[in-house]
């Protein structure tokens, strides 16, 4: 019987080696694969996300949770696709045309993996096309960051060249504010990482 | 009071003396220059610190690259962005069209091994390829001419070690490997201290020291307090101590919320904090009220009204805050970043002339 305690705290800890031997012995003792990563690793990050938006853990420990979570997610793929378990959801995060700024949109990108959603990371500098090519492959949930307020501007571009279809528009980033949002009818912001969680938890929720 | 210099108003600002108003300083985006030059508003080439009568002159004269004075390589190009190998071994992307932090593409160094084998044996303190001491000679004597304050300016630890090795493996390091970034920390604040000692002793002292030093971004710092003070503090102390030891103030930059580690940086001796970014969830009137009697302030002036040319909005801003932070006799006018681009030239003439309205006694 798997230890979804020390699991947890092996991720909460980003203590690589201990995630990667629990899980290990967890498929070796044909462990349901959806109890360990819904009762081990996903709660474990859900709550690092929760001490993140605390000011209890700082990127850092974010990053290294996001590590050790990764390594047991490797050892688990295979097993995950053989298992037909159904995606929370899939969510496209990109940065918008003009702006190369990453580290906003990497930590929602690894916020939202591990909370257990199906992420596809646009990169940066991207134009709707980017974001068209990730509602193909079936994202539900448009995730747009912008750091310049000469960029910002554009994802009114990509919220009225979405509007419309069944897609979500969801904005953040350091100049962007609920008020933007509102302005230019996005379906929702956040002020950090963690939020971006709640809110396409919501989406996905009321969807 | 008697129109005092720009030198005396900041000297006498850094130790919280009386002056006859506020100082002034600024920087600006490449391209709101150039769009200013091609509108004829300013003449080719300007100065914008004295062409608007600002009072604090930077010169950056310090190379800090792995492998200084190696010109960037074009790895690839598309319409709008040009992608770069640096002198640091790092991969950066920028875009063509307007000036912002690059896209960090990848890096030589991401570990403890990389910085061992191709760092740290090529950080040595060589003044003729890592200093250029005619530039800060001829910025020093302008500043000397025109009465301005004169500061060496350059980057700090943080801000050094990021640019080899990216933000993810820095505050990875920070967390997994902290003797890794010890060692980093060490190799670079010894280098900053031995060319400012190899600079001043040739070229005399500037006014101050400003350190470039981003260490927050929106709504929290990049690493903890805890952290901050076991890896980051000992350097600021270091470098600050040797400052203040030649009767140099110090001025440090740091884009972001800071908040949580302003506690420490002014433990570490800081004589001024710069920038006080309101997008990122600074708030000017909050750290006045906490720290305004024990350091200087430059910045905290929302730029989001400036770069939406929205007068209004900057009188409301200018008003709402000079009168109030004036009174700590350490606040400099200053935007909580840059002028962008979208700024007009009578926007930011507004901005200024305002502001400094408020802000005389």
């Amino acid at each position: 019987m798997t230890n979804f305690d020390a699991l947890q705290t092996a991720v909460l800890k980003g203590n690589r080696n201990d995630v990667k031997d629990i899980v290990q012995q967890a498929i070796d003792n044909q462990e349901d694969i959806n109890a360990i990563l819904d009762q081990g690793m996903i709660p474990a990050m859900r709550e690092i996300g929760d001490r993140f938006s605390r000011n209890e853990a700082y990127v850092p420990e974010l990053l290294i949770a996001a590590r050790a979570m990764q390594a047991g997610l490797t050892l688990l793929e295979p097993l995950i696709a053989a298992s037909g378990r159904k995606t929370m959801g899939k969510v496209a995060v990109g940065t918008v045309k003009g702006d190369l700024h990453d580290i906003g949109k990497n930590l929602v990108a690894i916020m939202l993996k591990g909370a257990g959603y199906d992420v596809i990371d646009l990169g940066v500098n991207c134009d709707v096309g980017k974001f068209e090519e990730a509602v193909a492959q079936g994202a539900n949930v448009l995730a747009c960051s912008s750091l310049l307020t000469t960029t910002m501007p554009y994802m009114k571009e990509v919220v009225e060249h979405f509007k419309g279809r069944k897609v979500k528009i969801i904005i953040g980033g350091a100049p962007v504010t609920q008020d933007y949002a509102d302005e230019i009818g996005a379906d929702g912001y956040s002020e950090d990482a963690n939020g971006a969680v709640k809110l396409v938890d919501k989406i996905f929720k009321e969807a | 009071m008697s129109e005092l210099t720009g030198k005396e108003r900041i000297s006498r600002q850094l130790k919280h003396l009386p002056v006859d108003r506020i100082g002034a300083s600024e920087a600006f985006w490449q391209y709101t220059m150039r769009n200013w030059e091609n509108q004829g508003k300013v003449p080719p080439n300007t100065c914008p610190i004295e062409h608007f009568g600002l009072d604090i002159l930077l010169c950056a004269p310090c190379d800090m690259k792995i492998h200084p004075q190696v010109p960037d390589q074009i790895i690839s190009e598309d319409e709008d962005t040009v992608s770069m190998l640096d002198g640091n071994g790092a991969t950066l992307r920028r875009h063509k069209k307007h000036d912002a932090t690059p896209e960090h593409i990848d890096f030589s160094i991401k570990e403890r091994k990389q910085w061992l084998e191709l760092a740290k044996p090529f950080l040595t303190a060589d003044a003729a390829t890592r200093l250029n001491k005619e530039a800060y000679r001829n910025a020093r004597q302008r500043a000397a001419e025109k009465g301005l304050f004169f500061c060496w300016v350059g980057t700090n630890v943080f801000e050094l070690m990021h640019p080899i090795c990216g933000h993810e493996n820095l505050l990875l390091g920070m967390a997994l490997d902290p003797e890794w970034i010890e060692d980093m920390v060490n190799i670079y604040s010894e280098l900053v201290l031995q060319l400012q000692q190899e600079l001043f002793a040739a070229e005399g002292p500037p006014d101050g020291i400003w350190y470039w030093e981003d260490m927050g971004f929106r709504g929290r710092p990049f690493m903890s307090p805890d952290m901050y003070r076991e890896l980051i503090m000992p350097a600021h102390r270091k470098t600050i101590d040797y400052a203040h030891s030649l009767g140099l103030p110090v001025i440090m930059h740091s884009c972001g919320f800071i908040e949580p580690l302003l506690p420490y940086m002014v433990e570490a001796g800081i004589d001024a904090l710069q920038a006080i970014e309101i997008k990122a969830g600074m708030d000017l009137l909050r750290i006045d009220k906490q720290f305004g009697e024990k350091i200087a302030l430059i910045g905290g002036l929302d730029v989001r009204p400036i770069a939406n040319n929205d007068l209004p909005g900057i009188k409301r801003e200018l008003e709402s805050k000079i009168p109030i932070v004036k009174k700590n006799r350490g606040f400099i006018l200053h935007s909580d970043h840059s002028i962008p681009e979208s700024t007009e030239y009578e926007t930011y003439l507004y901005f200024k002339e305002t502001g400094l309205k408020l802000g005389t006694y």
